[in-house]
């Protein structure tokens, strides 16, 4: 069972991402993306959509597979920049982590 | 593939060090300009941010971390941040052989020779030649990106410089769009290629060109090499994937995951391999990982040079 943060895609427009409710899940990112792998970025968009914040943590290693090539990007059809919204989760758990390792 | 955290933290404290990710001084790094007659004032500054002389270290360090990934020294990778720096030095300077460094700085000499042989008004100063830090963009450590950037923004604005012309994707992208975003400081900046005006007449020879992702679709700068091609006479192949839809050659993954970079690029090689032509590279990241796939590969710089 996941907790759904309501007010994550607020969290995340601190992170850079302006763009986490444009997502009307079409899988376009998930089917050009290169890693070709568990429909990635389309699930972790789902998880930001919801606000599953502690399912992004406990995958959050699988962000840095992302190659930044911008693909999913370039053809999606909702301008929602799933590339950017991979690299502002990426910015997340950096902080996440980098707080953990302080406490 | 390796803990993000490690890997990232080791960098960002590289920077913080050196301004450049490995720890080691830029002067040691940057050395192509030295038997060169460098003029030191002019309209624009060429800007390498250190990508093409980078590769030969990178490459060293790729293949180390491909051996180790996965291992059980893996998790130990993190700790090279406390090595102290004489002994990073002295790694660094055994790292990469002099071949490797020679054929790299060949490129950004090739690059040198473009731009007065078209005409262009230039300068370079080495010790304003920064590392452009995007690699912590990248991974995901702006707070260490924008500290890095602004510093780098506003040593070059107190030297009065406006105009950059840059060598490499990923300094271009930095400079001309992550820059003015993290920094507030703008820079006027071109791409050597775009200002390139050698020209000849080979029409025996064709090529493909193979678009890294960053000129290709987020600058959506393709048009410029493919006439610099033009202007020499020499025709292309295309490749299935070009332009906006270019591959990528795995290069990002690098520095967690060399065995997902070798995923992706050996699906790239085989598209570029289809079009039966040798490749025209134009990223040092790219071109290094196509050599070492065995692609028949040059850089831009390296085939206009042979003209000019």
């Amino acid at each position: 069972m996941a907790l759904v943060y309501p007010q994550f895609a607020e969290e995340l427009k601190r992170c850079g991402v302006e763009t986490t409710l444009e997502c009307f899940n079409r899988g376009t990112c998930a089917a050009i993306c290169p890693l070709i792998d568990e429909h990635f970025p389309r699930k972790m968009i789902r998880y930001a959509q919801v606000g599953a914040r502690d399912k992004i943590l406990a995958n959050a290693r699988d962000l840095w597979r992302c190659l930044h090539c911008g693909l999913c990007t370039q053809t999606c059809p909702r301008g929602a920049n799933p590339g950017e919204l991979i690299l502002g989760l990426r910015r997340l758990a950096l902080k996440h982590w980098r707080r953990q390792s302080h406490v | 593939m390796y803990d993000p955290k490690a890997i990232i933290d080791l960098i960002a404290a590289n920077v913080r060090k050196t301004r450049n990710p490995f720890g080691a001084p830029s002067s040691l790094l940057n050395r192509w300009w030295r038997d060169i007659p460098l003029r030191r004032e002019g309209d624009a500054m060429l800007f390498t941010g250190l990508m093409y002389q980078s590769v030969p270290y990178i490459e060293q360090t790729t293949k180390r971390l491909a051996r180790l990934e996965d291992s059980f020294w893996a998790r130990y990778v993190g700790l090279g941040r406390y090595v102290p720096s004489f002994l990073v030095c002295l790694g660094f300077r055994l790292m990469a052989t002099d071949r490797e460094k020679r054929k790299f700085d060949s490129m950004v000499r090739d690059i040198h020779k473009i731009l007065v042989k078209s005409n262009v008004d230039f300068f370079y100063r080495p010790e304003l030649d920064y590392y452009s830090g995007i690699l912590l963009h990248d991974l995901g450590d702006e707070e260490g990106f924008a500290r890095h950037a602004s510093f780098v923004a506003k040593t070059l604005k107190a030297k009065g410089i406006e105009k950059l012309i840059t060598v490499d994707p990923h300094t271009t992208y930095a400079m001309k769009v992550l820059y003015p975003k993290v920094t507030g400081e703008s820079f006027q900046v071109k791409t050597y290629f775009e200002l390139s005006k050698v020209t000849a007449n080979d029409g025996s020879k064709r090529v493909t060109l193979h678009d890294p992702c960053f000129y290709g679709r987020y600058l959506e700068l393709s048009d410029a090499p493919r006439r610099v091609i033009d202007n020499l006479g020499i025709g292309h192949v295309p490749v299935r994937s070009s332009g906006v839809f270019t591959s990528c050659c795995g290069g990002p993954a690098e520095s967690v995951s060399p065995r997902l970079t070798a995923e992706v690029l050996h699906r790239r090689v085989e598209e570029l391999k289809a079009t039966g032509a040798p490749v025209v590279a134009m990223c040092p990241i790219c071109l290094g990982n196509l050599l070492r796939a065995g692609v028949q590969a040059e850089d831009l710089s390296t085939l206009v040079a042979r003209y000019a």
